[in-house]
C-alpha cells in the first residue's frame, strides 16, 4: 500500500514541479492525473492495492471540498455588493449548463450507441428464432 | 484544486499548532452529512459535502472562532485533494473500454457544455447589471478551482471571488445534477457522470461517484477534459472580443 501511496505522490509531485517551473500551466493535482493515467496505461495493468486506495480516499472525495466550501462563507462579504446577479448567474447558469449538457450529450451523443443497441437486440431475437 | 493555496503552505506551521480540532469538527460533520444523505435515500438536496460546511459554519459561528483559525487547522484535509485527484486515473482506467467506445458523446457533451457553462453564467450576470470584473470572475466558474484561477487572473478577473464561485457552482451541481437528469429522464450513467464533471468540476464528480463508478469516471473526464480546454480556449475568446 505505501508504494501506491509512494506512486500517487510522485506524479503529484512531477505534477507540482511542472507547474512551478512554469513548464505546463496546468494544476499539479490534474497533471498527476494526466501522468498516472499514462502510467497506467502503459503497463495495461492496474495494481490491486492501487485500486483498492483509489476506491477508499474517493468515497470520501466529497469532504476535502469541506474546508474550501466553509471558505466561501467566510469570503460572502464579496458577494454582497452584486449578491443577486452572482446567485442567478452561478444557480441558474449552473442549472442551464447541466440541463443542455444532459439533454444535447443523450440525444445527439448516444443517437448511435441506441441505433447499434437495437441492431443488437434484432439480431439476438433473429439468432433466438433461428436456434428455436 | 487547492482553493486556499496560500494556507496549504502552511503546513508545517498547522502541524506545530495541532489542528486536531479542526480536522476531528470536518471529519464529523462530514460523516453526520453522510448518514443523514443516507438516511435520506442519497436524497441530491442532502448533499454530505453541503451539510458539512452548513454545520461547520454554524460552529464556527457557535464557538467565535475566528475563520481563519479553522481553515488554517483544515488545510491538512484541503491538501489531501491534490492525492485524490490523482487518484481519479484509476476509475478513468477501469472504465477505459467504455470512454473509448463513447468518443461521440463525451464530444458533443463538451461542445454542448463547456461554451454554455460560461456563456449562460456571463450572459446571466451581465443582464442583471454585475459589474466587469464580476463578470470576468464568473467566467471560468465551472472549471476546477486550480485552473479557474489561472484563467481568471489572465482574463483579469478576482481571483478570490473567482475561488469563491467556483465552489459554489461545484455545490448547486452537485446538488441539481441528479435532480436535472431526473426531469430531463436520462438515465445513462455516462451522460449524468459527464454533464456533472462538465457542469461542476470535482464537486460535482464527488456526487457523481455516489451514483456508480461508470458515473463518476465520466464525471472526471468531464471535469478534466473541460478544465484543459477552457484553460486555451476562454483567454482566446477574451482576446477576440
Amino acid at each position: 500500500m505505501l508504494e501506491q501511496i509512494a506512486r500517487v505522490m510522485f506524479w503529484l509531485c512531477v505534477g507540482e514541479i511542472a507547474a512551478r517551473s512554469g513548464l505546463l500551466p496546468l494544476p499539479a493535482p490534474v497533471t498527476g492525473l494526466i501522468l498516472l493515467y499514462a502510467e497506467l496505461a502503459v503497463r495495461g495493468k492496474l495494481p490491486d492495492d492501487l485500486g483498492i486506495l483509489a476506491d477508499r480516499v474517493l468515497q470520501f472525495l466529497g469532504m476535502l471540498f469541506v474546508p474550501a466550501g466553509v471558505g466561501v462563507i467566510a469570503y460572502l462579504d464579496l458577494l454582497k455588493a452584486e449578491a443577486v446577479p452572482i446567485l442567478v448567474a452561478v444557480i441558474g447558469g449552473t442549472a442551464i449548463t447541466l440541463l443542455v449538457t444532459a439533454i444535447v450529450a443523450s440525444r445527439l451523443g448516444t443517437a448511435r450507441t441506441t441505433i447499434e443497441k437495437q441492431k443488437l437486440d434484432e439480431l439476438e431475437e433473429l439468432a433466438r428464432d433461428v436456434s428455436i | 484544486m487547492s482553493a486556499f493555496s496560500q494556507l496549504t503552505d502552511l503546513t508545517w506551521a498547522a502541524l506545530a499548532e495541532k489542528p486536531a480540532l479542526e480536522i476531528g469538527a470536518t471529519v464529523f460533520a462530514f460523516l453526520a452529512g453522510t448518514r443523514l444523505s443516507r438516511l435520506s435515500g442519497n436524497h441530491p438536496l442532502l448533499n454530505p459535502t453541503l451539510i458539512a460546511i452548513v454545520l461547520i459554519s454554524l460552529g464556527i459561528e457557535a464557538t467565535h472562532t475566528p475563520y481563519e483559525t479553522y481553515l488554517r487547522g483544515a488545510s491538512t484535509i484541503n491538501f489531501m485533494l491534490g492525492p485524490a485527484v490523482v487518484l481519479l486515473a484509476v476509475p478513468l482506467f477501469r472504465q477505459r473500454a467504455t470512454i473509448r467506445a463513447s468518443g461521440r458523446l463525451i464530444a458533443v457533451g463538451l461542445a454542448a457544455g463547456l461554451p454554455t457553462g460560461i456563456l449562460s453564467a456571463v450572459g446571466i450576470a451581465w443582464a442583471l447589471g454585475a459589474s466587469p470584473q464580476t463578470i470576468l470572475s464568473l467566467a471560468p466558474k465551472s472549471v476546477t478551482a486550480g485552473i479557474a484561477v489561472g484563467i481568471s487572473e489572465q482574463i483579469g478577473g478576482l481571483q478570490t471571488l473567482t475561488i469563491v464561485l467556483v465552489i459554489m457552482t461545484g455545490i448547486t451541481g452537485a446538488v441539481l445534477g441528479p435532480i436535472i437528469a431526473r426531469l430531463a429522464r436520462i438515465e445513462d450513467p455516462r451522460v449524468v457522470g459527464l454533464t456533472m464533471g462538465i457542469a461542476s468540476h470535482g464537486i460535482g464528480t464527488a456526487r457523481a461517484l455516489q451514483i456508480s463508478e461508470v458515473a463518476g469516471a465520466f464525471s472526471g473526464l468531464g471535469m478534466g477534459l473541460n478544465g484543459v480546454l477552457t484553460a486555451i480556449l476562454l483567454p482566446l475568446i477574451y482576446k477576440l472580443l
